[in-house]
């Protein structure tokens, strides 16, 4: 599978040379199924043809194989890419490969994720952490304080999952510090999220709220709630990412409070400023892509401002 | 010939316990069931007041089983046949794309997604199939690329993106509630008499059994009792048992191996897409990337359930309860708890002892079930080494990584803020050295029965079991005044390993006698 990837890569860079040799960008996404990432990379393909550079896209066999990640960086690399962005599925396995591609003169962009133990040109990213807190104190506004709630994890092996998990249970925990809060632990399967809430709901009448790490988690506590045949807002679902389902759902009066990032901008970003360092030009070494706070009353304007009707 | 019954009238109680057992370990399924058991106990244990050994739970658990368990079923006979399926996980991910996909942009009625996603289950398991057995092409290889070109073809055929919410009729194979309309009818009060009464019951029981009683768990129930009664009943059964023992055997005895082959393997696929409907009767939309590592969990669950990789051996049953197991870690382990990592590696060494437990089993010999039993009792000592010593363990490792941490800064190493973590102050230091020190006794207690424990597993003196499971229980008044109460369930658990062991080979013996007067 990883041959596959390279495979892609190395035809890819081969077309692009017949074409002009210093303006192919090399873009390392996590994932090319994910509905959030399935936004990013859509606007690292817009920056591209904005920029007028040639893309070479390619993605890990599935979520979380470092190994073909850094096979496809390493070809990147060898076959001279002007530039890199990269979302590292591990932040600190990816870091030696960073260091190698960064002392060769190759710009590096991380996007979504850092990179621990490695400077990168520039990191393109919200920042999870203080997007979680945000996402702990509102939804600590929804319920009073002592009712027990359940939060959904990430992968807790991975910065993003650790961030967003931390922020959220201490913002949570000092507005509401009598409240239980029963973990889910996943690797982002929304399979898992659904399981875990359905056994816990199952022997917990008392609980009101289920906040969780990523949306694909939402939908899947949404699918525990139906499947134990819980009607819209009986128990609270809290989201992170502003995905299109999840909005929907918010519609419905499932969902209450969901924590967008400006995913489609992330991309768009962070292979701007890709392009930017490889024609040579100075990039801001952090770039913050912000959030958006989405409730009931403003779903209406986060859906026009991210294109869904 | 009339003695027969006689004999087997005037056997004690005692006799028939024997007996019992016999029958029991007999069954390929006990090892997965004894380890359900265990594992049950042990989690009602640890999660008090959050019931774990209660009817809506366990359905629940039956309920998430149902979808891995068909995809499970199917496996288990490629595996008796000596083959193996690694795609079932994709062609699961891509069936279910697909049914979704067709259903809700198509607008095909419910019922014609269903036969299409089925349909596209047999056509893939025909192409594994002819591959393996028409053109000798190794099961492992073929199903090898199928689990990347089935998945890359659901992520195409879809775009990877999510179907919307699915029809109602897809209820019908996951979360539908045969109760449901009853408890409807009796709220709007439309029923009477008999009828009345029986919607009164199921509201008052609706939260504490009926809720969870679904149809996943009554499709994957109803899966195995037909999949078992066809495998014992039919020619196409044993002859799934004749090609996985000796193939070439198989087929000079007139067996048309390469089409049976080519009908397990079909079968198998067909299963992965049932389990795919039954997979989105419960979830929130069709998507291409579900049932990744699918695979893998259908072989664990088959090896779990005594199923044997090379083939010939092995049964329906044992995959019911190897399915079964590997659901309740999940759902145990969240309820208790767990931390996130500790469920990795305890998930892991489930699977691991299920399986150990199957191993001994077959081998039937008594000196293995005695080893074993004396390793369980090293296990609880270790457990019960572990309360005092995992506080003296984090206390030194903690000292000497404040100090490991001073040298490199002082070496001029940059630390960064994770790593700064491990610093501690003056205070905290002196924290660490008393709870080293007032722990440092009863570890060493415990460490003297563990290695007592270890030392009984060698040898064969029945004395020694006995002396060993006497100090045991007379440990637990010195931990209980040093303040250890939480070792005790693990030292009476020891206890009664190290007596058990103590009896194993009377027990086979006696075993044995019964054994030869029945038959």
């Amino acid at each position: 599978m990883n041959l596959k990837f390279a495979g892609v890569a190395v035809a890819a860079l081969l077309a692009g040379s017949a074409a002009s040799a210093q303006d192919v960008i090399g873009y390392i996404t996590k994932s090319a199924t994910n509905a959030g990432w399935m936004m990013i990379n859509q606007g690292a393909a817009d920056a591209a043809a904005a920029e007028g550079v040639n893309l070479v896209s390619v993605g890990p066999a599935f979520q979380g194989d470092l190994s073909s990640q850094l096979e496809v960086f390493e070809n990147l690399v060898a076959q001279g890419a002007a530039a890199i962005a990269i979302a590292p599925v591990d932040s600190a396995g990816i870091a030696p490969a960073v260091n190698d591609a960064m002392g060769a003169g190759i710009p590096v962009i991380a996007i979504d994720t850092g990179v621990a133990g490695a400077e990168v040109t520039s990191f393109v990213a919200t920042d999870n952490y203080a997007v979680a807190k945000v996402q702990g104190a509102v939804a600590a506004t929804q319920i009073e304080d002592g009712q027990p709630i359940i939060y959904v994890t990430g992968n807790q092996a991975q910065s993003t999952g650790q961030e967003r998990k931390n922020g959220f249970m201490e913002a949570f925990s000092a507005a509401r510090p009598n409240s239980e809060i029963l973990l889910v632990p996943t690797e982002w399967n929304s399979q898992e999220a659904q399981e875990g809430v359905e056994a816990i709901l199952n022997s917990r009448q008392d609980i009101v709220m289920v906040a969780n790490a990523w949306d694909g988690g939402t939908m899947g506590a949404k699918a525990a709630l139906e499947n134990l045949g819980f009607s819209a807002g009986d128990v609270k679902l809290v989201g992170f990412d502003g995905a299109g389902d999840a909005i929907a759902a918010m519609d419905e009066g499932w969902v209450h409070v969901d924590t967008a990032q400006m995913l489609y901008q992330m991309g768009y970003q962070g292979i701007k400023a890709a392009a930017a360092a490889a024609r040579g030009e100075d990039v801001s070494p952090r770039i913050d892509t912000g959030f958006f706070l989405v409730t009931p009353s403003t779903s209406g304007v986060y859906k026009a401002m991210v294109g869904i009707e | 010939m009339t003695d027969v019954p006689e004999s087997q009238a005037s056997h004690s109680f005692q006799d028939r316990i024997v007996l019992g057992l016999v029958k029991f370990f007999k069954a390929e399924w006990s090892g997965a069931f004894l380890a359900i058991l265990i594992l049950g106990i042990a989690i009602e244990l640890a999660s008090s007041g959050r019931p774990f050994f209660h009817p809506s739970n366990l359905m629940t658990i039956l309920n998430n089983s149902a979808a891995i368990g068909i995809v499970a079923g199917g496996m288990t006979l490629v595996i008796i046949t000596a083959g193996i399926d690694l795609s079932v996980g994709s062609v699961m991910g891509m069936t279910a794309a697909l049914t979704g996909y067709v259903a809700s942009f198509w607008g095909f009625p419910p019922y014609l997604a269903i036969m299409t996603g089925l349909g596209i289950g047999l056509a893939i398991g025909a192409f594994n199939g002819s591959l393996v057995a028409y053109f000798g092409m190794p099961a492992f290889i073929v199903t090898l690329a199928g689990l990347s070109i089935w998945r890359g073809t659901g992520h195409l055929s879809t775009g990877a993106q999510a179907s919307p919410k699915l029809p109602e009729t897809f209820d019908y194979f996951g979360r539908y509630n045969p109760f449901a309309g009853l408890r409807d009818a009796y709220k709007e009060g439309t029923l009477t008499g008999g009828w009345e009464r029986f919607g009164a019951f199921v509201d008052d029981n609706w939260i504490n059994f009926f809720r969870t009683f679904q149809m996943s768990m009554l499709i994957f129930i109803g899966f195995f009792i037909l999949l078992t009664i066809i495998i014992a009943n039919t020619r196409y059964g044993r002859w799934v048992y004749a090609i996985g023992s000796n193939e070439p055997g198989a087929r000079q005895a007139g067996i048309n191996t390469p089409r049976y082959t080519l009908i397990t393997y079909m079968f198998c696929s067909f299963s992965a897409a049932l389990g795919a409907l039954l997979f989105l009767g419960r979830a929130p939309y069709a998507k291409s990337d579900y049932g990744q590592m699918w695979e893998l969990d259908a072989i664990a669950a088959v090896v779990i359930g005594g199923t044997s990789l090379f083939g010939g051996r092995g049964s329906l049953w044992g995959t019911f309860m190897g399915v079964i197991l590997l659901k309740l870690i999940n759902n145990g382990l969240t309820l208790a708890q767990l931390d996130t990592f500790w469920q990795m590696v305890v998930t892991g060494l489930i699977i691991l002892v299920a399986v150990g437990l199957d191993i001994v089993r077959q081998s039937g010999n008594p000196e293995s079930v005695r080893k074993l039993l004396g390793a369980i009792a090293a296990v609880m000592a270790f457990l019960a080494l572990m309360t005092p010593g995992a506080i003296f363990l984090r206390a030194k490792i903690a000292v000497l990584e404040h100090n490991a941490s001073v040298d490199l800064r002082e070496a001029g190493t940059q630390l960064a803020a994770g790593q700064n973590a491990r610093l501690l102050s003056p205070d905290e230091i002196t924290q660490f050295e008393a709870a080293a020190s007032s722990n440092l006794l009863a570890m060493l207690l415990l460490l003297a029965l563990l290695i007592a424990a270890c030392f009984v597993v060698l040898q064969t003196n029945r004395v020694i079991s006995f002396v060993l499971a006497a100090t045991f229980i007379a440990m637990i008044v010195p931990l209980i005044m040093m303040g250890y109460q939480i070792t005790v369930p693990f030292l009476v658990l020891g206890a009664a390993a190290l007596l058990g062991s103590a009896f194993v080979h009377a027990l086979f013996a006696k075993a044995r006698t019964l054994d030869v007067n029945a038959a």
